[in-house]
């Protein structure tokens, strides 16, 4: 079986401003480090192109008003927020962005891969129903996930693990029990949203799961809460396939967040995902790229480490080169852990009416 | 004047292409510097050479080692420390005393060194090889960056090849060296290197000699889309051509994709010196019986068909139903590999194409034509192709520097995508000029590749990342028109 890759040179057309965080220089140095890898060559591996994501796909996640917006802005140019404008000719490429995290699925649905990844730009997590925010025009991830859900999957459930809460994808999903949500990202930090208590509204209660960390924190708690809360969450919850929002900017060497999670951690993070989905959803799995601003040190390595985690190959050669040990060491806070812990005793007890495994 | 010469495996054919063609076959057991008596005087002189790949199937036993720098990513068995990373900094250094102990710990003929991302930082591998040349020659270690381009597997695979091809090609070049001065090699994708090219990529040279045939008869017929078929002495190789040239692909070895681009061609085990028993056997011999040989082969089963080939009575021993049926037997597997292709019309070239090819065609339900010159096709296409060049320049305005074809040059200042482009341009073009090209032929000069991103450090726009690949791609040179 293949890991399908989504990616078109396309992805790296789209820029705000030559400066800014989301810009073409995020992802050459990966397309650099998997061509120069083999990947696109490799027998485990299938490269696909995306296709723009239809109106009516489009539709299913954002408001008329919104749509519109995008394509009059995207004609003059427009703005959201001060870290969001809309350039020229921006929608075609957000579609594109959108269409490939459907493709990703689709080709997983349709078992042209065993499981797929999406290395798409611009990002989608914080885009709202009616508006972008964070980087973020349109939600491809929720796109997608209403489309496969379109498709006859009935639950899915979504592991973002970008840096930044997820609120765009949280509060599409908010009131919907069909879609189990949850986020690890760190606070302090953009957009602030994300707590422990933020657990869904209506019957959605109980399906969106918040797990806060503080900065410094590193592999080990990633890991801890993945077989703590988010493992025993997915046997219960029972998936029929499972997303992750696979954001780097946890990378140690990240500029806009403060975390400690290395390129190995995350890949050993897929690797587990990917056991899971085995496990639960007959393997259905993807992977859509989110944030992630460490351009050298941090998304060549980390990217390349997702895609051979979903192949199943070998990861002991995943990891950063030698030079950057000791901004690890720097970026680490030992003392992070133990609240990482607390968080996740305070999350099962709010969780425990909810889901059966954090009951006493 | 373009002399074109082909060195096959019991034949070398010369073709000289002047106001009109005149052509030549030696036999290999005169030696090349024999051949090359014929065609004194001035003039282009091009190669094309089946003997290193020849030389490589008949040693069994050699044996290449890989010294491979694989760094972070996905992992390699059997590497040594040292990273280069995407943007050729040095990020871990390689240690000599493990080179030499493993180099020591693995003995073989011939070493292949590959580092990832060599392509944008050779130093490794030229460290690692400094360290080698205690343990082989230099025409016995082959470093993988001056191939250009991404992709560490396939320059594995490449690099292994050409340590295994090196040294004959370094021999042969030393041999055509010293009797002309100045020669070109005739390389697998149709187009013209310059020697020192070669030897550090030696395996452009494979399936040269199906290239050769094919631009041969696109020369000589004028066809644009075709299938030559080549009835050669031990092969019949089939090559199509689409507006006029061999289709490129990517070479594979010991099965994987390499780095190297070569023509399509399928090639089938059975030509004109090919024996017969009960039937037809894929191997050969000697020389047909009507060519002084000591058993039939299928040039003498057509000899009892009816035709007249060589000292046909020599032929008379052979049965002459066995020989009618070898012959079909023959003209079936070709038509059947001719199905393999949608070219509407067969092109026939080699020395017996006139007695067979008609025959195949009409099995294949195909139209035919046999061009003059038919049996000198492959030296012919030698003389007429012209000098290509491919440029991989990659620009890095933030460090300062550019790496072109592998080497790393200091880079002054960094200009826009249009200047960076002229420049490559004007380099390719000087590099063809000094190869020999001429300079109509470099009117086109195409540009496969150009992307460039800004490169941002903290809030500031520092500079500029660019790529560019150009090149002179393979044809007939306009002197031969
Ligand atoms: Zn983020």
């Amino acid at each position: 079986m293949t890991t399908v890759i989504v990616f078109d040179e396309a992805y790296l057309r789209h820029e705000q401003s030559p400066d800014h965080p989301e810009r073409r220089e995020r992802l050459s140095y990966t397309f650099d480090q998997l061509r120069e890898d083999g990947i696109f060559d490799h027998p485990s591996f299938r490269h696909v192109f995306p296709v723009e994501a239809t109106q009516e796909q489009v539709a299913r996640v954002h408001l008329p008003e919104y749509i519109s917006f995008l394509k009059e802005a995207s004609t003059r140019g427009g703005f959201i927020d001060f870290d969001t404008v809309v350039p020229r000719g921006l929608l075609p490429l957000a579609l594109l962005a959108a269409g490939g995290a459907i493709r990703a699925a689709l080709s997983v649905l349709r078992g042209d891969g065993e499981n797929a990844f999406a290395l798409v730009r611009p990002p989608g997590h914080h885009a709202r129903a009616g508006t972008g925010a964070g980087f973020c025009y349109l939600n491809n991830m929720a796109i997608a996930v209403r489309e496969i859900q379109q498709q006859g999957i009935r639950r899915v459930m979504i592991l973002d693990w970008d840096a930044h809460h997820g609120d765009g994808t949280q509060s599409i999903f908010y009131g919907d029990s069909s879609v189990l949500f949850t986020s690890i990202h760190q606070r302090p930090l953009y957009p602030g949203s994300g707590d422990t208590s933020e657990i869904g509204e209506g019957d959605g209660m109980g399906y969106t799961v918040n797990m806060p960390v503080p900065p410094g924190t590193g592999d080990g708690s990633y890991h801890y809460l993945f077989d703590t809360i988010i493992a025993p969450l997915a046997r219960e919850f029972a998936p029929d396939f499972i997303a992750i929002s696979a954001g780097q900017d946890v990378h140690f060497t990240d500029p806009l967040a403060g975390l400690a999670v290395t390129a190995r951690g995350y890949a050993e993070l897929v690797r587990k995902a990917r056991q899971l989905a085995g496990e639960v959803c007959g393997g259905r799995l993807v992977a859509v790229l989110e944030g992630g601003y460490s351009v050298e040190g941090g998304l060549p390595y980390t990217n390349l480490g997702i895609a051979a985690a979903l192949a199943g190959l070998d990861l002991e050669n995943i990891r950063e080169p030698e030079v950057f040990a000791d901004w690890l060491l720097k970026a680490q806070d030992p003392s992070a852990h133990q609240r990482v812990c607390r968080m996740a005793d305070t999350l099962r007890e709010t969780l425990a009416p909810y889901w059966e495994c954090f009951s006493f | 004047m373009l002399v074109g010469m082909d060195v096959g495996g019991t034949n070398t054919d010369l073709a000289v292409v002047e106001d009109g063609i005149s052509s030549l076959k030696v036999p290999n057991t005169r030696g090349i510097a024999d051949v090359l008596h014929h065609v004194r005087g001035p003039g282009r002189l091009a190669v094309s050479t089946s003997t290193p790949l020849n030389h490589l199937l008949t040693r069994r036993d050699w044996k290449v080692t890989s010294l491979l720098i694989p760094g972070p990513g996905l992992r390699w068995p059997g590497g040594v420390k040292g990273a280069v990373n995407h943007c050729g900094d040095i990020v871990e250094e390689v240690d000599r005393e493990e080179v030499t102990s493993f180099l020591a710990s693995h003995p073989a003929d011939a070493l292949a060194v590959i580092g990832k991302f060599s392509v944008r930082n050779p130093a490794l591998e030229q460290k690692v090889a400094e360290y080698a040349r205690g343990f082989y020659p230099d025409e016995r270690i082959c470093l993988s960056h001056p191939l250009a381009v991404l992709g560490f597997p396939a320059r594995v695979a490449t690099t292994r090849l050409n340590a295994s091809l090196k040294e004959e090609v370094f021999r042969i070049t030393k041999l055509v060296e010293s009797e002309r001065n100045t020669f070109l090699f005739f390389r697998g994708d149709a187009g013209l290197s310059p020697p020192g090219d070669v030897i550090r990529n030696p395996s452009v040279l494979t399936n040269s000699s199906a290239a050769a045939v094919g631009l041969g008869v696109s020369y000589l017929t004028g066809l644009r889309d075709c299938l030559v078929i080549d009835v050669g002495g031990t092969t019949t190789d089939l090559v199509p051509l689409e507006s006029g040239m061999p289709i490129p692909e990517v070479l594979v070895h010991e099965g994987t994709r390499t780095a190297t681009h070569v023509v399509r061609a399928h090639s089938l085990p059975f030509g004109g010196d090919s024996v017969i028993r009960d039937g037809l056997m894929p191997w050969r011999e000697g020389n047909a019986l009507a060519f002084g040989g000591s058993g039939p082969t299928l040039t003498d089963a057509l000899n009892r068909t009816g035709f007249e080939i060589g000292d046909y009575h020599a032929s008379s021993g052979l049965d002459r139903r066995l020989a009618e049926q070898v012959v079909d037997e023959y003209c079936r597997k070709v038509a059947e590999a001719v199905q393999g292709f949608d070219s509407p019309r067969i092109a026939g070239c080699g020395y017996l194409a006139p007695f067979l090819v008609p025959e195949i065609a009409r099995e294949a339900g195909r139209q035919f034509s046999i061009p003059p010159h038919a049996e000198c096709a492959n030296a012919i296409g030698v003389a007429v192709s012209r000098v290509s060049l491919t440029l991989v320049a990659h620009f890095d305005g933030v460090r300062g520097r550019s790496v072109v074809n592998g080497e790393v040059r200091r880079m002054e200042r960094m200009g826009d995508e249009d200047e960076l482009v002229e420049s490559c341009r004007q380099e390719v073009r000087r590099q063809a000029l000094e190869a020999g090209a001429h300079p109509r032929d470099l009117d086109e000069i195409r540009v496969l590749t150009c992307s460039s991103y800004d490169v941002v450090r903290g809030a500031f726009r520092r500079s500029r990342i660019t790529d560019i690949v150009v090149q002179v791609a393979p044809g007939i040179t306009v002197e031969a028109r």
